[in-house]
């Protein structure tokens, strides 16, 4: 399988580069046009070069993440966005090829924005290590917040409809820390560690997030009455927080009460904020009940920058090189990328395009009852770009 | 397969003898397996624990009321019995927590010498008072009694409209250590430091009654639920042990699966996963989202199997604002209540009962407030107890 | 209050008794002013994580009364256009209102985002109990330092030229203790309160932006003749201070003679420390000299918060709705926030921008003698972004 990601991988970079030649021929237009957009934006960016052309850190990633990264590079050739990837292979599966973790985060840290395909991470690592590739990067740039905007999409079947709720979840520390040992042969202890600083400092981004997108209610999931100090540590910080934004409602729910709710009566919740591994289990559960991983988007953000990847991360492999994916997920991510760079009415272009071809519901993928390939649907967004 | 091999197999297991008693839960019908059951009964007659040695006669069963609705809803499932006439004598005990003589709160001693004697009982919902230093009630008699297994069989019922059909899943969860071990200490001041407890010795346990409650139940699949690409060591301890097991058993099939990925799939497809094991938190977790996919935690029985005897419950909560008013719904502890009369042998009785109380929701018309219905539970009560002939 | 002080002993049991003693023998009450000052509230802040998200800040916006609503949405219009990572909470204050509710959720708000811009907020009501609702934002979020950038407008036609004057200014005690009371009927007295620790913490300040930004005189002012312990103790400080400091050269001045200096010989100047009226006069004089109130910005700085606001602290409730005010001050605080903040690309754009078209193009507002309307400077700002 990695030997298929790698030739894909190759393929794209050469197909990328044969386009580009191609796109420069013609650049001088294009670029001017780009600096004085007729809708008024403008590319003023302190990651901007000269031209006003935007750098983005781009991780294809395992699996289909390649050929959804490569949907994306499409759309923006064609809608002629001024953004620039700088593209590193990064992969655990594959650790001879990929890129120096070092290189990727120095990446990151400088663009200040990255979009992400899916990394895979395989059950027991060569080297005995503990830390999973992800894991590692999050901790590298202390991405901390991972948020998941699961949103009901035009004439997407499912059975729920206007879901439209905010999963915030953390994801530097707790089950995830990666600190295991066995203890005596056959007893594993693995430590799940819970700080008060992070914790307030993840709740107080759910808050902050619930403040600007304008929303009523943050719900604290957690598992408070079995693990007392440790949740209890959490939702203490959560209460803490909560004092502070007096115009939000604030509730807390148990999380298995909290899936359970879910998937009988998800219309109810709002803003949500959870510790690592129950963040993992609602974001999947969420993008199940809106017609699962590939059409919802999420991002990861630390102070200095954003990640933006799929909402709920599978490399679905079993899809790999057939053409059949669902590139929604990683098209909506890369709008939202466009309007946190300021990009806003490119990002609507996208947007409303990805509507557009979901409303006439012509050409769909195979995940939701169509028969479409990742390109058919790749063209028939671009062919809506207006 | 031979039946020999698994008997060699399991002879450690087969001690305690306490699947058997599980077999019938969910297939009264299938002849098969009970004649396999029949079979084994004969080998080792008394050795089950809590279960047929008395099944001519009336049998005592500790009863739990529990806190908040759950004395109604227990004297509902009493009457339906006794009009049903069940062979069982109730052996009621209250386990609000005392305080013992370290100093703690636990559950009393009369209580605990009573399940020890009868090994089986019947559970209300109980209430734990969060923080505090109190220890969850839930947890200590988990502890108590070793109940190993939590089994939750979600299966969709005939007149209950959601938005999910032919579900028909069954949870299986350790239920005595990973992340509900609780161990867990702050090591300095707001940090910390939750114990995660994974065994060889509990993770086979629960994987080798899995596939058993496979095999007895018609079951053909069984998944592994876990997350082993993060937490690469315990949670892979979990899934060596279950893969282990696997290869005893090769006329069911046995997948692995993610957390995560099983979270999605159930949500878009229920019907691809059939039996699904997994550790302490992922169980909680995915059972209270299966019980939401067929109606909620009101219609979902769930039994506790252990070395010391069995323990069935309903899951849901204590309800204190409708408590006393004659509105809560029965159906969870009732079909609870089935289980364990399937655990003690008394298959006919429970299938007249679970007949009655299936029918009473198909015809929709007793229903609680809870099911979109307006009945009060002692309505419910009396239109199941008319329906038992 | 007396809250306060019981909580107090109950911290302390091993004087409970002591206390009760003493207090039989003091007389039966204490004042509040005695207990506000013999038992000072230690200002603990727990420190609360900043907005600071994927590289883009979350600040508060409290647009104030008069012209305050119409500046800020320029300054919106502004961000929006050259794109400057910032997420505006707008919190509303009602001038009307008797309680203080829309304050306090404001003054929460800038706890959590750390940092706010703010226009002018009226206090409408007129109740002695109703506090100015300026003075309890900056109270509450102990904004002890005040700063004032004056710095003359080449475009901008006055008697003086190239003033560059800072005027750092205590913001929380002072004369504006707000503690006042009729002793007899006709006998009115007002507090002002000078302390030790609070006029150190200004100095400090004072000495410590004077080095890192290259100035080279600090001066002192005060009235110390007449006030002999209050300002005495504030004076006394600074001098204290600038022994810490011998790069920095340290003069005082009484305030009479300042503002007279300040108008005839303004160039004298560099970093001016004052208490609180004080620096409301001498800030009101400077700006008149560079001027009107319509171009510099103010920064409030506590330990944990930072607050922007324009130069003069008038709500301009006449000219409002007009399209006639001038909207350079606020985007100046704007600037200083995004300065604040480290995004020092846009901040330098916006202000490469404002320079422009004050200096070179002349486009101004008729406050500062031009011919302008508020949205034309605002386009020509706009226009001039990026060039």
């Amino acid at each position: 399988m990695s030997l298929i990601g790698r030739n894909i991988v190759r393929a794209l970079m050469q197909g990328s580069q044969h386009v580009s030649k191609g796109v420069h021929t013609s650049a001088v237009n294009a670029d001017q046009n780009v600096c004085f957009a007729p809708a008024g934006i403008s590319t003023l960016q302190p990651n901007a070069t000269k031209e006003g052309r935007i750098k983005c850190t781009l991780i294809p990633g395992d699996g289909v993440g390649p050929e959804m990264v490569y949907s994306v590079q499409e759309v923006f050739k064609a809608a002629n966005i001024p953004v620039d990837f700088e593209s590193f292979f990064f992969s655990e599966v594959n650790p001879t090829l990929s890129a120096p973790l070092e290189d990727v985060v120095n990446s990151i840290a400088r663009n200040k924005i990255c979009i992400k395909g899916i990394l895979a991470t395989p059950d027991f690592s060569h080297t005995g290590e503990l830390q999973t590739l992800n894991m590692k990067l999050r901790n590298a740039l202390d991405l901390y917040a991972n948020v998941v905007h699961v949103k009901s999409l035009p004439n997407v079947k499912c059975r729920h409809n206007d879901v439209d709720c905010i999963i915030i979840r953390e994801q530097t520390e707790g089950e995830y820390s990666a600190l295991e040992h066995e203890s005596v042969p056959g007893v594993v202890e693995c430590l799940k560690i819970i700080t008060a600083a992070k914790s307030e400092r993840i709740a107080k981004f759910a808050f902050d997030y619930a403040v600007k997108m304008g929303r009523k209610k943050v719900t604290a999931v957690h598992k408070a009455n079995i693990m007392k100090l440790g949740d209890g540590l959490f939702l203490r910080s959560c209460e803490e927080m909560a004092k502070l934004y007096p115009r939000i409602q604030f509730e807390k729910m148990i999380v298995d009460n909290c899936t359970m709710q879910m998937v009988s009566n998800p219309n109810q919740f709002d803003v949500m904020v959870t510790p690592n591994l129950y963040g993992n289990i609602v974001d999947n559960l969420a993008s199940g009940l809106v017609g699962g991983a590939g059409v919802v988007a999420g991002a990861s953000y630390s102070p200095e920058c954003a990640v933006f990847e799929q909402g709920a991360r599978h490399i679905f492999s079993g899809a790999v090189g057939k053409n059949i994916a669902n590139p929604t997920a990683m098209l909506l991510c890369s709008a939202n990328l466009l309007a946190h760079v300021n990009l806003h009415s490119y990002s609507k272009m996208i947007k409303n395009a990805i509507n557009k071809v979901l409303t006439d519901g012509k050409v769909r993928t195979k995940d939701l009852g169509g028969q479409s390939t990742t390109k058919d649907f790749t063209y028939a967004v671009i062919q809506s770009l207006a | 397969m031979s039946r020999n091999y698994i008997k060699e197999l399991l002879k450690p297991f087969r001690e305690s003898k306490l699947f058997e008693g599980l077999s019938k839960w969910l297939a009264p019908s299938s002849g098969g397996s009970a004649g396999v059951v029949r079979g084994r009964e004969n080998e080792v007659p008394a050795g089950r624990a809590g279960s047929a040695a008395y099944s001519t006669g009336v049998r005592r069963v500790t009863l739990i009321p529990g806190h908040g609705i759950g004395p109604e809803i227990t004297v509902a499932v009493q009457k339906i019995f006794e009009a049903a006439k069940v062979p069982i004598e109730w052996d009621e005990v209250d386990v609000t927590a005392v305080r013992g003589p370290d100093g703690k709160f636990g559950i009393p001693q009369k209580a605990i010498d009573s399940v020890n004697t009868n090994k089986i009982g019947l559970k209300g919902p109980l209430m734990t008072p969060v923080g505090k230093g109190y220890r969850s009630l839930n947890l200590a008699l988990r502890k108590e009694f070793d109940l190993y297994a939590n089994v939750r069989p979600c299966k969709s019922l005939d007149g209950i409209k959601t938005l999910y059909d032919d579900v028909d899943v069954v949870t299986i969860r350790e239920n005595t250590e990973g992340e509900y071990s609780g161990i867990e200490h702050e090591i300095v001041d707001g940090v910390v430091q939750s114990i995660k407890l994974i065994t060889e010795e509990a993770s086979k346990r629960v994987a080798e009654f899995a596939f058993q409650f496979a095999t007895e139940n018609n079951r053909k699949k069984v998944t592994a639920v876990h997350k082993a690409n993060i937490m690469r060591m315990s949670d892979g301890l979990f899934l060596r042990c279950c893969r282990d097991v696997a290869t005893k058993y090769p006329d069911i099939k046995f997948e692995e699966r993610y957390l995560d990925t099983v979270c999605l799939n159930m949500v878009q497809d229920p019907s691809k996963f059939d039996v699904l094991v997994m550790p302490n938190l992922y169980g909680d977790i995915m059972s209270d989202m299966c019980s939401g996919l067929v109606g909620g935690l009101g219609l979902t029985p769930s039994g506790n199997i252990g070395k010391n005897g069995a323990l069935f419950e309903s899951v849901h909560g204590t309800a204190p604002d409708i408590a006393g008013k004659d509105l809560a719904n029965p159906t969870a502890l009732l079909l609870s209540a089935i289980m364990m009369l399937r655990h003690l042998q008394l298959n006919e009785h429970a299938d007249r009962v679970q007949n009655a109380c299936y029918e009473v929701l198909r015809e929709g018309k007793a229903l609680t407030g809870d099911l979109g219905g307006t009945g009060k539970c002692s309505d419910y009560t009396n239109a199941v107890i008319s329906k038992l002939n | 209050m007396a809250v306060r002080l019981f909580s107090k002993l109950k911290v302390l049991p091993e004087f409970r008794n002591v206390s009760f003693a003493s207090s039989a023998a003091a007389p039966a009450t204490l004042s509040d002013f005695d207990l506000q000052h013999k038992t000072p509230v230690i200002r603990k802040q727990k420190l609360i994580p900043k907005a600071h998200y994927g590289g883009r800040h979350a600040v508060t916006m409290l647009p104030g009364g008069g012209i305050g609503p119409e500046c800020m949405g320029y300054v919106r219009d502004i961000f929006k256009y050259i794109g400057a990572p910032v997420d505006f909470e707008v919190v509303d204050i009602d001038p009307t209102m008797d309680n203080d509710d829309d304050v306090q959720y404001a003054i929460t708000t800038i706890k959590r985002n750390g940092v706010g811009l703010k226009g002018n907020i009226e206090t409408k009501s007129e109740a002695a109990y109703v506090t100015s609702r300026n003075v309890a934002l900056r109270n509450e979020l102990d904004m002890y330092a005040y700063i004032l950038n004056c710095k003359s407008f080449p475009g901008v036609p006055t008697r003086h030229k190239d003033i560059d004057v800072v005027i750092i200014r205590q913001n929380t005690e002072g004369e504006y203790a707000m503690l006042e009371h009729e002793s007899v009927n006709g006998v009115i007295e007002s507090m002002k309160v000078v302390t030790a620790s609070n006029s150190e913490r200004v100095a400090r300040f004072a000495f410590e932006f004077a080095k890192r930004n290259g100035r080279k005189k600090v001066t002192t002012v005060h009235k110390a003749n007449i006030m002999k312990l209050s300002d005495g103790l504030f004076l006394e400080t600074s001098r204290r201070m600038a022994k810490e400091y011998p790069d920095i050269e340290h003069n005082d001045m009484i305030i009479d003679n300042c503002c007279m200096q300040l108008v005839a010989k303004p160039h004298q100047f560099d970093v001016m420390l004052m208490t609180n009226l004080y620096g409301s006069i001498v800030s009101n004089v400077v700006c008149g000299l560079l001027g009107g109130a319509g171009l510099l910005s103010g920064r409030n700085y506590g330990d944990h918060y930072a607050v922007f606001e324009p130069g003069t602290r008038n709500t301009g409730t006449a000219i409002a709705g007009k399209n006639i005010a001038n909207p350079v001050a606020m985007i100046n605080a704007s600037i200083d926030m995004l300065e604040h903040l480290g995004h020092f690309f846009h901040a330098d754009l916006l202000k490469r921008a404002v320079y422009k078209t004050i200096n070179e193009d002349r486009i101004l507002t008729p406050d500062v003698g031009g011919t302008a309307t508020s949205t034309e400077v605002v386009n020509a700002i706009i226009g001039n972004i990026g060039l």
